[in-house]
């Protein structure tokens, strides 16, 4: 007998079960199901229609970006973007790249956090069949000695934390990333993680059950860590403002020995599917656990599913049906295989890998089964638990959400006293403009022997993923929150911008992007309106740097939006746009870095100078002002700027090059001259702030003294100084001994954040 | 063409770069799982590599657990009929937990890789340091036997990687030093962070009282290729990678290849 609840009935199941869904979404699913949704069908969809699974605010804003461009294998959609990265031996090899945010459990818990946050994106590349290659971190703390400084370098120590013990026990490079420090993010740290792997491009992975599953019986094998309590609610935790130290219980535990073992099992998986050449669906598990992973492979293969709950391996007993499929153990992957071969692929797991030996009640399972009444059905203890048309559960929702414009309205300061020497040195000992260098140092960049560039020897990091090909692969990641907070449209651009530069620098050509959107609530028009113009700056930068040819943009191909990143007080972060850029350069042996290599060469400078301070590190940490005009966006100058430093470099005239960015040309500058120790740059022009500290995009480029004769250089190139021994750097009237600075610049980081262990 | 083992150990990883340096010396190399005890066994190869990771999740203490997996009987018989034996990192902890090194007594623990030292940090820690090898390990050790007593950069990743010895056995350990961290310049370290993690008598590799077994905290396997070299790194072997960038000449081999053409120079003496 069916019986639709009332309004207030729902609400109360909403507030004891502690859902996120409003008593609409309610109404829509008691509709769906017409009766009173069962407990596990209200968590399910809680799940699915969260803003973390269900992009219901973003969705209409996300189809603006651009994702199309001759290499891309698979755009956004799937759990990674996938795109055409080398040939080797007659066969392609494919770049698998995926991008999130694990901002929410690393504030509260920064150690789990932030692991979980390694944890679930190499689940994401390994789940399309990559091998993953490299990982990175994009950091964003408030102030460390702000008034919530002890919590922030708590969390900024506890996230270093989980990075490098899940990262390097995994066996994953760490690709750097970037630190940044704003007091907006004091109540919200970010954390924004990428990975990225290969794959060959015939032995690409998708998440749904194949069509030969209408034809002959399918089931789904459940693998990994045994399922427990962990991570009950997630999407919903990460969907929500913050409130102090509420949704602990939210965040996973994870197990990076585990997921090591399982890769090695999944690859030994997929070779035996090949090899037999069946056809299969395989998909980690996220957000919702076993009841996403189970709903979404069967729809989207257009097919229903009878799960059994009473087959999957559980750490603890008399767990409630909803929590068993709900829960967001980490460590765990579904598989959708022929039945025939089930006993095959249990062996490997179980067998040959030992699952249950090396870990209590872990082991894989078949839990369930496909077949074509287009209906999730879950048994529990005999019991019907949720039977819900199939096509509903990811058919999702959408939400149209109000914007009103904000004005920073920020001004310039009155006055702009400058003393290159101190400013210079003031900047390199702050905490903005210091090396990260301590926090690398945590981390393995170089298991797999891979690594050819590791963080802070070049604008980004490279590797050499494809064994026996000489394709380089070139990472970076960028996003500016002071731009961000001044203008969000240019902090979308200028995220591209600097990621696309600082590929460029080791001489890769840009060849996709990823994006992880980091605002405050979506239901207050002004933060959706700052979401908006991000995405639009993005769109613009993007549009304006490929490099396929033709009118082809910088695909996005993969990324993630992360709303509510905001305290329980209203106060919301920094609009955070963080663009990752990958670039491919076609013999790794060209690639340049940033160590500068022979007195008397020359210095030349890509870009001119302009007077633009707006939110840049002089500013702010010379005369203690954030400024309001940004650094425009210059989308024909970047093109050709990027197109002439990769001749340079592929021509292989370019010694070394580095961007100019954060700190403007004497940071760069001093930056070369810091990693070189033997040899340091002077600079033959004016020496005014603008000149000096100006954030204005462009490149710091040696060469050769011969280059300026055989070259006719273009409006945008001038000769900025040589390079002298000695590590300084000086210009007109000032000059700044680097060596004595190095321990200071090198050290703050440790100094400050790390001062509660004593160093 | 002489066969090396990689023996991979629930959490190890890395197998593969290790195996491929040992096939880019000239080896035939394969890596087995810790349960292809059977299939080893049949098939017993001419020196055998236990590679860098976190076996078994370092429960307990970092490769005590994987010390007593029933592939060590094997590798013990192994190492007892002199075949060449290397243990990278986590393999090195594997071999001091399973008492092959420095094996007076094999069987019994008689050293351990203790947490770093390092001033004002705990915890992991990454970078490249210096190595030099003892003068008579060239002589005795296969892992060693192509160097030339010049010190060698590698890379080098981990949390325990603290050689520390009873103080009754300091005396006796020096004849087992296969290589000491020290300066760029050879000469001996002073303390952090040439000696990155203060290791006794700043060992950084260990050998077994017959010479065949070494157990090393560094990763030569990183350091295979020169392009693998820093740019920024001090010292001969920086200027050569800082020179060789616009020559096109970083196939060269890196600093660490040595160690793995030690071996193949080894077993092709032996073979003929």
């Amino acid at each position: 007998m069916s019986r639709i609840p009332g309004r207030e009935e729902l609400k109360k199941e909403i507030s004891s079960r502690s859902l996120a869904m409003t008593v609409e979404e309610a109404e829509k699913l008691a509709g769906y199901v017409d009766r009173m949704p069962t407990p596990l069908e209200f968590h399910l969809f809680d799940t699915m229609w969260s803003e973390h699974c269900s992009y219901k605010s973003s969705k209409p804003v996300l189809r603006t970006l651009p994702t199309d461009s001759p290499g891309v294998v698979i755009g956004p959609g799937e759990d990674a973007g996938i795109v055409s990265f080398c040939h080797q031996n007659g066969r392609e090899w494919d770049l698998v790249v995926a991008h999130e945010s694990h901002n929410h459990p690393s504030q509260v818990l920064p150690v789990e956090g932030a692991a979980t946050g390694v944890g679930g994106i190499v689940r994401d590349v390994y789940c399309m069949g990559a091998r993953v290659t490299g990982s990175m971190d994009l950091l964003r703390f408030g102030d460390p000695e702000g008034v919530k400084g002890e919590t922030t370098r708590g969390i900024v120590r506890g996230v270093v934390e989980g990075i490098w013990k899940y990262g390097n026990a995994l066996g994953v490079p760490n690709m750097g990333g970037d630190t940044e420090f704003h007091p907006g993010y004091d109540d919200n740290c970010l954390v924004n993680v990428v990975a990225f792997g290969i794959v060959p491009h015939d032995r690409i992975v998708h998440s749904f059950v194949p069509e030969e599953a209408h034809k002959e019986p399918y089931v789904l094998i459940l693998t990994g860590k045994p399922t427990d309590d962990t991570g009950f609610g997630g999407a919903t935790f990460a969907s929500e403002d913050l409130d102090g130290e509420q949704g602990m219980g939210s965040v996973q535990v994870a197990d990076p020995f585990l997921k090591r073992v399982l890769s090695e099992a999944n690859q030994a998986v997929l070779d035996m599917l090949f090899e037999k050449g069946v056809k299969f669906g395989f998909k980690d598990l996220g957000a919702g656990g076993i009841a996403c992973v189970t709903s979404e492979l069967a729809a989207h293969g257009g097919l229903g599913i009878d799960v059994d709950l009473d087959a999957v391996p559980v750490s603890i007993e008399n767990l409630s049906p909803e929590v068993i499929a709900c829960s967001e153990t980490q460590e765990r992957y579904g598989l959708a295989v022929p039945a025939f071969v089930a006993d095959d692929v249990l062996a490997l797991y179980n067998e040959r890998f030992e699952l249950p030996r090396l870990f209590p009640h872990c082991r894989a399972a078949v839990i369930g089964r496909f077949n074509s009444k287009p209906v999730y059905n879950v048994i529990c203890r005999g019991k019907n638990v949720a039977e819900t048309p199939v096509n509903y559960i990811t058919e999702g929702v959408v939400y149209q959400r109000e914007e009103c414009p904000v004005d920073s309205g920020a001004p310039e300061p009155a006055e702009r006293p400058c003393d290159p020497s101190k400013d210079l040195i003031r900047i390199l000992t702050s905490i903005s403009g210091c090396s990260r260098k301590h926090i690398w140092s945590f981390y393995d960049s170089e298991v797999q022997g891979v690594t050819r560039l590791r963080p802070g020897e070049a604008d980004s990091c490279v590797s050499v993923p494809v064994e026996g090909s000489r394709a380089g692969l070139a990472v970076s990641g960028d996003g500016n929150p002071w731009y961000g907070e001044l203008d969000p449209f240019l902090g979308g651009a200028h995220a591209v911008g600097e990621a696309v530069r600082n590929v460029v620098a080791t001489g890769a050509t840009p060849i996709c992007a990823t994006d992880c959107l980091n605002f405050g609530n979506p239901e207050d028009p002004k933060a959706f309106w700052q979401f908006k113009q991000a995405v639009a700056g993005i769109a613009d930068a993007c549009c304006a740097l490929g490099f396929s040819g033709g009118d082809y943009p910088l695909p996005i191909v993969s990324g993630n939006v992360s709303f509510y990143n905001q305290s329980a007080g209203g106060k919301a972060i920094p609009p955070s746009p963080i663009v990752a850029v990958f670039g491919k350069i076609h013999d790794h042996r060209k690639a340049t870095d940033i160590v500068l290599r022979k007195a008397g060469n020359l210095i030349l400078l890509i870009g001119t100078r302009k007077d633009e301070l707006g939110g840049s590190l002089f500013y702010r940490t010379c005369l203690g002002h954030c400024g309001g005009t940004v650094p425009a966006f210059r989308s024909s100058l970047e093109k050709r700027m990027a197109d002439w430093v990769l001749g340079v470099i592929h021509d292989k005239r370019a010694h070394s090059v580095h961007d100019i960015s954060g700190g403007g040309l004497a940071i760069a500058g001093a930056e070369m001259a810091l990693s070189s120790e033997r040899f340091g740059i002077e600079f033959s022009l004016d020496s005014n702030p603008v000149t000096l500290f100006s954030e204005t995009p462009g490149y710091l480029v040696e060469v050769d003294p011969r280059f300026i004769e055989d070259v006719t250089l273009p409006e945008f190139v001038s000769v900025a100084g040589r390079v002298c021994d000695g590590c300084s750097v000086s210009g007109n009237g000032w000059s700044v001994d680097l060596e004595s600075l190095r321990k200071e610049w090198s050290d703050k980081l440790a100094s400050v954040i790390w001062r509660e262990e004593g160093v | 063409m002489s066969r090396a083992a990689v023996i991979r150990f629930p959490g190890s990883n890395c197998e593969f770069e290790t195996a491929r340096a040992l096939k880019n010396s000239g080896l035939n190399a394969r890596i087995y799982n810790w349960n292809d005890i059977e299939l080893l066994s049949d098939n017993r190869a001419d020196a055998y590599v236990l590679p860098g990771g976190f076996s078994f999740q370092d429960r307990i203490r970092a490769g005590v657990v994987a010390s007593r997996e029933s592939i060590m009987d094997l590798i013990f018989e192994e190492a007892v009929n002199g075949k060449p034996i290397l243990g990278i990192c986590n393999g090195a902890q594997v071999l001091l937990e399973s008492g092959l090194v420095p094996g007076w007594k094999p069987g019994s623990v008689q050293g351990a890789l203790a947490g770093n030292l390092a001033p004002g940090r705990s915890g992991y820690l990454s970078g490249w340091i210096n190595l030099k090898p003892a003068s008579e390990a060239i002589e005795r050790c296969p892992w060693l036997c192509a160097m030339s007593g010049e010190p060698i950069p590698v890379p080098f990743a981990h949390a325990e990687g603290r050689f520390v010895f009873r103080k009754e056995d300091t005396e006796s350990v020096k004849s087992h030093i296969g290589l000491t961290y020290c300066e760029v310049d050879g000469s001996a370290p002073d303390g952090y962070p040439a000696n990155p993690n203060g290791s006794a008598l700043d060992v950084a590799a260990l050998m077994n009282v017959d010479g065949n077994v070494l157990a090393m905290m560094p990763h030569p396997e990183r350091s295979f290729y020169l392009w693998q070299v820093p740019p920024d790194l001090k010292g001969p072997w920086g200027d050569m990678r800082r020179n060789s960038s616009l020559k096109g000449l970083e196939d060269q081999p890196g600093p660490g290849a040595i160690i793995f053409k030690s071996l193949a120079k080894y077993l092709g003496g032996n073979n003929g």
